[in-house]
């Protein structure tokens, strides 16, 4: 079959999951409420892709930039808005508007990366719990409920705090960790001798490497990284748990069964079945999450532990405001410091709550209809 | 006629799982001792109520269950299973014995062997709208034990799929459609096509037409009779619904709490039932005739539960023909004549008439 | 000997609005059911014998309306169309006239309430008054059997009072009385004792207005109702005696998930007759049973009919049932109903097309299974006409265009067929 048969056999193929999405996008766009959170979403996507234009960088870009000659002239106190700073000045005469631009860009960075790394965890870790059960089921339901026990936002402080500025990586360290776990794996997965055989001697082989000839590099955790590994790591837990109650109630439903009649093999069934099958209700939260996330990430700057000094990011700039909040008159005075910033991490959940609110009136009366 | 299948003693037990350290407690004996033929080219009627076991007894065919005791021997020279049994008996240790059961005895495959078997035996389920993947399409659906068997790919399976959703009385078109956009009917027919697509030698039916309206009730039955002409198929057909039963099978076993009470062919069974349960069920079948009501219900009480079958012949405490051996001692099942086998004190008795 | 209609569906039109376009689930449906019979409902599935059903109970759900047709009950004396009455009315007929039983019975009973506490809340419902009385001269009696006479005066006061007890109880007057305060102070006087749980009752009982009521209720609930509770449960073992459940001080205390399919059913059968309705419901009760435990429900069922002698609506799709239990048949396809005859009739003779080709598609061995050509319609753009022309083999030109009218053919045997003179 040629290049053009293929093609026009994979548009046929589309065609009726198109329909579907088209038959799905009609009921979103009847919802006010979802019309809403896409058009929020769809605004900071743009503020995002436009930032450059919009709030032209000097030097590095995620450092918001100092106004010097107002420094000079008053020193710290922040200013109201005036045509040179749109949105005014926070302490140290930081141009709110460059904060607020680019902290746009530092939002989306933390939301998604921290929601599609835990993502991607929580779901092996729930699957493989949930598809094989016994044994492997119980130790990572213990692991992930130590993991659930300790309260999320402060685990995250004290990993924050707790993490060096700089992680001393090695070759065969990584590869010793890598080996580890892909053995784990394939032993759940019980295939045949030759790939166990393959992994046992990887593992043997940076064993001996960790032992004779570390090839050392240092890994800087940059700015926010902490931040992020932090936030995944108390993060993932909740996909895992999501991901194993949907898994274990499609695991036994006819289909499954029919497809191992079929001569599926356990990572075909995975792939193909289950995951389609059960991922619908964990992308709803994760959507939810996003915004959640920016929450906590500002949270986090507020009380310090987080971006690091003139980074910008909505919580590092509310985070300064507090210095200036003295009594009623410096707060009216310097409301703009707070409001702002805050009317954009608000603004952002909004939006991303409605998406996440919308899809699943979408997609919960569709899964029924079948 | 050469023998399709045949089922020595075949044991499935669930495991009741109870106390704090989850032990043992008690089985559900779902199939407890099931031995039976079938030959090539019939339909074998599986008939009995819920909670009998008949289901379980097809999906441990297939070894979608393990096995907990028994043999199951598909497509085996019948010489040969005549050895193993004779092994069995006077020398159940003998290595002859264990190399056999591991070539031949599907009870044992694992791995490489169970994916060769998929291609030759495959089954029909019951409610077609949980059967298949409601996020795939038609021709994945049906192409799939193409692809996971390794058997074509590509162009070559969509071939094979074409051929055999024409055959089914489907149209090109549903290929590319989600099986809820069919009726209950349609989709019964893809499920059949799915099962069909590799060519296997046996399938098991269970319940293909419980799900389904009545009206297309005739049609997939007529559909089953002609497939089996077309391609040379082995049915097990396993339903509650006995009138269907009668006319589309050619051997029929009755089953009750996990064990096999009596078989022979249909014409047997329907008209000189010799087991006071098969006695009971058929007769407790409504008839389509207002001018021939039954004043008493035929058997009373309830299926007992398989997690503690009674003792003896587990019929007994609802039998009208019990007797003190049979609270004792099962019966075994016996020939009666005529290829007619039973499993009842009454009716042979255990020094054998 | 002219039994008289319970039930009269005149002209039954439902229709639901859904995304996809308004579904003509029931387009004129025409039944009625004689008191003491059961009628078998036939039909395939999506014919809409289940709207029916819950059309006569007023409980066709969003968004489904009922748009058109009457349906006059004849409970009592009066005739009443039930889609002219209001919610509340409706409400109080339900489980006491009409009573519905389902086909999956395990769905149907609350998973967390033993059998005992779903039986006795019907009860509580409907027949309060009644167990409430029961329970206050019980307890009458009750206190009356502790007091021990010591003296032989005392012991003929004692007599005495047992007698005029027992007169009461079985007084008309004193039992409509019994809410009254004047009926307290005669009892009194005659020396009958009270206690606590009597007053409370007492005052359940008196409880007129909805205010009266709810004040009743909870005072009530500080006390344990053990009288109440007491009777509720002779009441509910005696009920599923009545439906030949063995054992059945025992299964009063069991929970749902502790019951067989049969068993189960027969609970939601005991749970149905309750209060002797006038009008039992049963929406394919049996289709999820063995094929033994059906012939001992079919069985309970027409034992039942016997002697409380309510009237059933049978609704099944499985002829052999309908021909083993049923009275007279009624035949639904598309919305309508198309024929309707007495049982041995419509085996016999069956004269709508529809039903003729139903009864040959019954599996005989040794033939081959005939199946009707066609596929069942879709009821949003219904055809126009006869709705089963296009799979029906004696079609006429007028049956594309024209719907026939439901008309007495024979005797007792009415069929909605051109070939029978539909036209009006």
């Amino acid at each position: 079959m040629n290049l053009k048969e293929r093609w026009q056999e994979f548009k046929t193929g589309l065609r009726p999951r198109i329909a579907e999405w088209r038959f799905m996008l009609k009921r979103l766009r009847k919802s006010y409420l979802a019309m809403t959170g896409i058009a929020i979403i769809l605004f900071f996507v743009g503020v995002a892709i436009l930032a450059p234009v919009l709030a032209p960088p000097h030097g590095d870009p995620m450092m918001i930039p100092k106004d010097y000659d107002i420094e000079t002239l008053r020193t710290q106190e922040p200013t109201p808005p005036t045509i040179r700073h749109i949105f005014g000045t926070i302490d140290s005469q930081y141009d709110l508007y460059y904060a607020c631009i680019w902290g746009t860009i530092t939002a989306f960075r933390i939301g998604l990366l921290v929601v599609v790394v835990s993502l991607v965890i929580g779901l092996l870790v729930g699957i493989l719990a949930a598809f094989y059960g016994g044994l492997l089921d119980e130790a990572l339901m213990r692991f992930t409920d130590i993991i659930i026990a300790f309260p999320g936002l402060i685990l995250a402080m004290a990993l924050v705090l707790a993490f060096p500025t700089t992680v001393p990586l090695s070759v065969s360290n990584v590869l010793l960790a890598v080996s580890i776990i892909s053995m784990l794996i394939l032993l759940a997965f019980k295939p045949d001798r030759r790939l166990l055989l393959v992994n046992m001697l990887v593992l043997i082989f940076s064993v001996v490497s960790v032992l004779y000839s570390p090839i050392v590099f240092d890994l800087a955790l940059q700015r926010l990284d902490k931040v992020l590994i932090a936030i995944t790591i108390v993060g993932w837990p909740g996909y895992a748990r999501l991901i194993r109650g949907e898994v274990l109630r499609v695991k036994n439903e006819d289909y499954i069964e029919a497809s191992r009649a079929s001569g599926s093999t356990d990572s075909r069934i995975i792939m193909k079945h289950i995951l389609p099958n059960s991922i619908y209700p964990v992308l709803i939260v994760a959507t939810l999450d996003i915004g959640s996330i920016v929450l906590t990430a500002a949270a986090l700057s507020f009380i310090g532990i987080g971006a690091p000094d003139g980074y910008a990011d909505w919580g590092q700039v509310i985070s300064k405001a507090q210095l200036w909040m003295n009594g009623p008159g410096e707060i009216i005075k310097n409301f703009h410091t707070f409001f702002i910033p805050g009317l954009f991490i608000a603004l952002f959940v909004v939006g991303w709550n409605l998406l996440g609110d919308a899809l699943r009136d979408v997609l919960d009366p569709q899964l029924r209809r079948r | 006629m050469t023998s399709m299948l045949q089922l020595r003693d075949l044991k499935k037990h669930y495991p009741i799982l109870g106390g704090v350290f989850k032990r043992r407690v008690a089985s559900v004996r779902a199939v407890d001792g099931v031995s039976l033929d079938v030959e090539k080219g019939e339909c074998f009627g599986l008939v009995g109520e819920s909670g009998c076991g008949k289901t379980t007894l097809g999906k441990t065919v297939l070894r979608l269950l393990r096995p907990d005791a028994g043999s199951i021997f598909f497509d085996v020279p019948r010489d040969l299973v005549r050895e193993i049994d004779e092994l069995r008996q006077k020398n159940p240790r003998s290595r002859r014995l264990r190399r056999l059961r591991e070539q031949y005895d599907v009870a044992t495959y694992r791995g490489r062997d169970l994916q060769l078997l998929r291609r030759k035996m495959q089954i029909v389920y019951q409610d077609p709208t949980t059967s298949l993947d409601p996020r795939m399409l038609v021709k994945d659906v049906i192409g799939e034990p193409l692809v996971a068997q390794g058997i074509a790919k590509g162009e070559e399976a969509k071939k094979l799929v074409m051929e055999i959703l024409e055959r089914v009385g489907m149209s090109d078109r549903a290929l590319f459609r989600f099986p809820h956009e069919f009726s209950g009917g349609q989709r019964q027919r893809i499920a059949i096509a799915r099962a069909l697509v590799s060519r296997p030698d046996f399938v098991i039916l269970d319940e293909p037409t419980s799900a389904v309206d009545v009206s297309v009730r005739a049609q997939l039955l007529n559909l089953f009779t002609d497939l089996q002409k077309e391609f040379g198929l082995t049915y097990m057909f396993i339903s509650h619904d006995l009138s269907i039963v009668e006319c589309i099978s050619h051997r029929v076993a009755i089953m009750y709490l996990g064990k096999i009470v009596e078989y022979s062919s249909t014409d047997e069974i329907f008209h000189n039932p010799l087991h006071p349960y098969s006695q009971a069920l058929i007769a407790s079948v409504p008839i389509p005739d207002p001018t021939r009501r039954k004043e008493r219900a035929p058997l009373s009480g309830e299926v007992p539960s398989p997690v503690n079958p009674p003792l003896g012949c587990r019929f007994h405490p609802r039998c009208p023909l019990a007797m003190d051996i049979c609270k004792k001692k099962e019966p075994e099942l016996l020939d009666a004549g005529k290829e007619h086998y039973v499993a009842c004190f009454a009716v042979i008795q255990p020094s054998g008439s | 000997m002219a039994q008289r209609n319970i039930v009269e569906v005149q002209d039954l039109e439902v229709k639901f609005y859904t995304y996809s376009g308004v579904v003509e689930a029931l387009d004129g449906v025409n039944i009625f059911i004689k008191e003491g019979e059961i009628l078998g409902l036939v039909g395939e599935t999506g014919c809409g014998k289940s709207v029916t059903s819950l059309s006569i109970m007023k409980l066709v759900p969003p968004p489904g309306r009922i748009e058109g047709g009457r349906i006059i009950l004849s409970g009592g004396p009066k005739r009443q169309d039930i889609l002219t009455m209001g919610d509340d009315s409706i409400r109080l007929m339900r489980g006491k006239d009409i009573s519905m039983i389902f086909q999956e019975p395990r769905a149907y009973l609350n998973p967390v309430y033993t059998v005992e506490n779903q039986i006795s809340e019907v009860m509580y419902v409907h027949r309060k008054n009644e167990l409430l009385e029961k329970s206050i001269t019980s307890l009458q009696k009750k206190l009356m059997e502790k007091r021990k006479p010591r003296s032989e005066e005392q012991r003929a006061k004692f007599e005495k009072q047992k007698a005029e007890l027992e007169k009461r109880k079985g007084a008309e007057e004193h039992k409509a009385k019994l809410g009254e305060p004047e009926a307290d102070l005669e009892e009194k006087a005659a020396g009958i004792p009270s206690n606590y749980e009597i007053r409370i009752y007492k005052r359940m009982l008196r409880a007129r207005s909805r205010t009266s009521r709810l004040i009743a209720g909870f005072f009530s609930r500080f006390i344990r109702k053990r009288q109440l509770t007491a009777e509720a449960r002779k009441e509910v073992v005696r009920i599923l005696k009545s439906v030949e459940i063995p054992d059945p001080e025992r299964v009063a205390g069991m929970y749902p998930h502790e019951l067989s399919g049969g068993m189960a059913q027969r609970v939601v059968i005991a749970m149905a007759l309750t209060c002797n309705p006038t009008l039992l419901i049963a929406d394919e009760p049996t289709t999820n049973l063995d094929v033994t435990v059906q012939a001992q429900i079919l069985n309970l069922i027409r034992m039942l009919k016997k002697n409380i002698g309510s009237s059933i609506l049978y609704i099944t799709h499985d002829l052999g049932v309908v021909a083993q239990s049923c009275d007279r048949v009624a035949v639904m396809y598309a919305g309508n109903v198309i024929e309707t005859a007495d049982v041995f009739e419509t085996f016999s003779s069956p004269l709508h097309p529809y039903t003729r080709a139903l009864l040959e598609s019954i599996p005989r061995p040794g033939e081959p299974f005939k199946s009707i050509p066609g596929m069942v319609p879709s009821l949003i753009n219904p055809l126009k006409g006869c709705r089963f022309h296009d799979r029906c083999s004696y079609a006429m030109e007028v049956c594309q265009n024209v719907k026939p009218a439901f008309m007495e053919v024979k005797k007792g045997h009415y069929v909605s067929c051109h070939l029978y003179g539909g036209s009006k």
